[in-house]
């Protein structure tokens, strides 16, 4: 048999076909998407690819099929560290190569790589264990899985760093009708999470090459931000970060307090309290960087 | 005839800038001529890669090279791409800005690999004609690298250093010789690496790289994860010679060691720049990598696989 030379582009679409194939570069060859570029049987390889003296065109054709899985595992694995001790590499492995499957990069850093892959894992996972519906383990991973991708997007997104801040001294100038209409600006690093598990001294555990254990289930209210180009979370109680995440979508000061005050199990008093620790605790995490 | 490295400066021993180093950079400022970066890791930064790079910038020469340009893929340039490589090249005053002579991916994907292209004329006009492009986009000569690879297409009707000299002299770019590369593709094509140097416009040659890869005893992959080996170095004393010297870069991007041993690393350029070969003293490199297990073959991963990995506190 022989083929006409095939062009660049025909060359092209059926050797991406080839090596991107998750059953390996025999099964690449035979699929429908490389037959419609190079119609090809198995055994005439040798038309398209030179084999070298010491191996096959397959063999050769192979090396680029390995490294390609290989080398996107390896960027996966590395972005989610406590997901890959959660569940073991194997189990990650299996897990990422259908994450790949679905969600080829299409960019052209591989920083976008794993964006996806918290969203997937909750398309995907299995139906809940428990009778009540109490969270579970795949409802752990999924949430571990959207923090460690919080942070790589934290860490090298928008931040503060050489840039004015909000300061108590900001707010202790206006005056009370002032204040109460104010809205305050949120850092551009400022992500505000709720899950059902303490995935976050978790994920710290791991990043200290600790073994800890699943969690128990647990609500976990975190502020994540970014400081002197570190990322940080602090985990917070139901009231402050109600406040503050209604202050972060927008929320007049006023009406930030005011939703805080529908918890009928809250004085004036106590959130007198509460309000000064927050606000002094948030300007020095850096949640805000002005008023409007 | 072009200048001499198209004009550009021979900046002298660089490395390859890496987040894994940048405290021991920022500490000891170390009397390094330059540093090349991977474009697409900092082009998006907001974050401290970038804060770093740009700190750097204020004090060493700063080369781009970048690996998802896919100056050979059938599909269009990626403006977006292009125009904030330029942004990043004009923030950091770069010196020039490198790709590779390969193609990354088509149909819209990226497989983040440098594939191998068919070299024959159709391919020589498509990318010509794409350099042209990039250029103008630019602003300023591209520098294209030659790449290690894996596989040789029937289709060829050239070999690959005939493709690279006429691709710089039609598209009047600059070279970035990565002698490591020829040295790879040698042993994995039954090439001599000679006969690839010898044919290589030396004028149009801005810069070196240098690394060391893996011998799978089958074949070589070039994987960036230790000390480059005599024969490599061998070539590069040829091709210093042929070129009068340009800018030379040790690329160390696995199992990177601390900074003082990937620069002691690049210094080793110096003894081979001597027109009487000298070996060096201080014997880490050897005569040929040391041929690795079948059971390592599946963590073999050919460079580029580089990401910026978020520090939490």
């Amino acid at each position: 048999m022989s083929i006409p030379s095939p062009d660049l582009d025909a060359l092209q679409r059926w050797m991406q076909s080839v090596i991107v194939h998750a059953g390996g570069v025999h099964q690449g060859i035979v699929s429908a998407d490389a037959q419609a570029e190079i119609p090809l049987p198995v055994e005439q390889i040798d038309i398209v690819i030179n084999p070298s003296t010491s191996q096959s065109s397959l063999e050769r054709l192979a090396v680029y099929s390995n490294a390609y899985k290989a080398r996107l595992l390896e960027v996966l694995i590395s972005e989610y560290p406590a997901l890959v001790h959660a569940v073991g590499e194997e189990a990650f492995v299996g897990l990422a190569g259908s994450y790949l499957e679905e969600h080829p990069s299409r960019s052209y850093t591989l920083a976008d790589l794993g964006r996806a892959f918290p969203a997937f894992l909750a398309a995907s996972r299995p139906p809940s264990q428990t009778e009540d519906g109490s969270p579970d383990w795949a409802d752990f991973l999924i949430d571990l899985a959207h923090l460690e991708r919080l942070y790589s997007e934290v860490f090298d997104g928008p931040g503060t760093e050489g840039q004015p801040t909000l300061q108590t001294d900001d707010l202790l100038r206006l005056s009370s009708e002032e204040w109460l209409t104010a809205r305050l600006i949120p850092a551009p690093c400022l992500r505000l999470a709720e899950y059902r598990f303490p995935v976050h001294d978790y994920a710290t555990a791991v990043r200290h090459d600790q073994d800890p254990p699943f969690p128990a289930a647990q609500i976990t209210r975190l502020a994540i931000t970014r400081r002197a180009y570190m990322v940080r979370r602090v985990a917070m109680e139901a009231r402050e970060f109600g406040a503050l995440s209604a202050l972060a979508n927008g929320l007049t000061v006023g009406d930030a307090l005011q939703r805080v005050l529908a918890d009928r199990s809250v004085t004036i008093d106590d959130l007198a309290n509460d309000v000064r620790t927050w606000f002094r605790n948030w300007a020095v995490a850096v949640y805000f960087v002005g008023v409007q | 005839m072009p200048l001499p490295r198209l004009g550009h400066p021979n900046l002298g021993l660089g490395v390859g800038l890496r987040t894994v180093h940048f405290p021991h950079l920022l500490q000891h400022q170390p009397d390094v001529d330059w540093f090349e970066i991977i474009s697409e890791n900092f082009m998006d930064s907001q974050g401290r890669p970038r804060a770093v790079l740009e700190q750097l910038a204020e004090r060493y020469p700063i080369v781009m090279h970048g690996v998802s340009m896919s100056i050979g893929s059938t599909d269009p340039l990626d403006q977006i791409y292009l125009r904030k490589l330029k942004a990043l090249a004009d923030a950091v005053r770069a010196q020039w800005v490198s790709d590779h002579i390969c193609w990354t991916g088509v149909a819209s994907r990226n497989s983040h690999d440098l594939l191998p292209l068919p070299y024959t004329e159709q391919t020589l006009r498509h990318v010509v004609e794409r350099v042209r492009t990039v250029q103008e986009i630019l602003e300023r000569p591209l520098v294209l690298e030659n790449p290690s690879s894996y596989v040789t297409f029937a289709a060829s009707t050239m070999p690959e250093w005939e493709f690279v000299a006429r691709l710089a002299d039609e598209a009047d770019c600059g070279l970035l010789l990565d002698v490591n590369n020829v040295f790879v593709s040698s042993v994995n094509h039954d090439f001599d690496p000679i006969e690839y140097l010898d044919a290589i416009p030396a004028e149009r040659v801005v810069q070196f790289h240098l690394a060391g890869h893996t011998n799978l005893g089958t074949h070589l992959i070039d994987t960036h994860d230790g000390h480059v080996i005599d024969p490599v170095w061998e070539l590069y004393r040829h091709a210093h010679h042929r070129t009068g010297g340009a800018a030379t870069l040790l690329e160390w991007d696995a199992k990177i060691p601390p900074f003082p041993v990937v620069h002691a690393e690049v210094l080793k350029a110096r003894d081979y720049m001597t027109a009487a070969l000298t070996l060096p003293t201080s014997r880490e490199s050897e005569s040929s990598a040391p041929e690795v297990t079948v059971g390592r073959v599946a963590a073999v991963v050919p460079h580029p696989a580089s990401i910026v990995l978020a520090e939490v506190e």
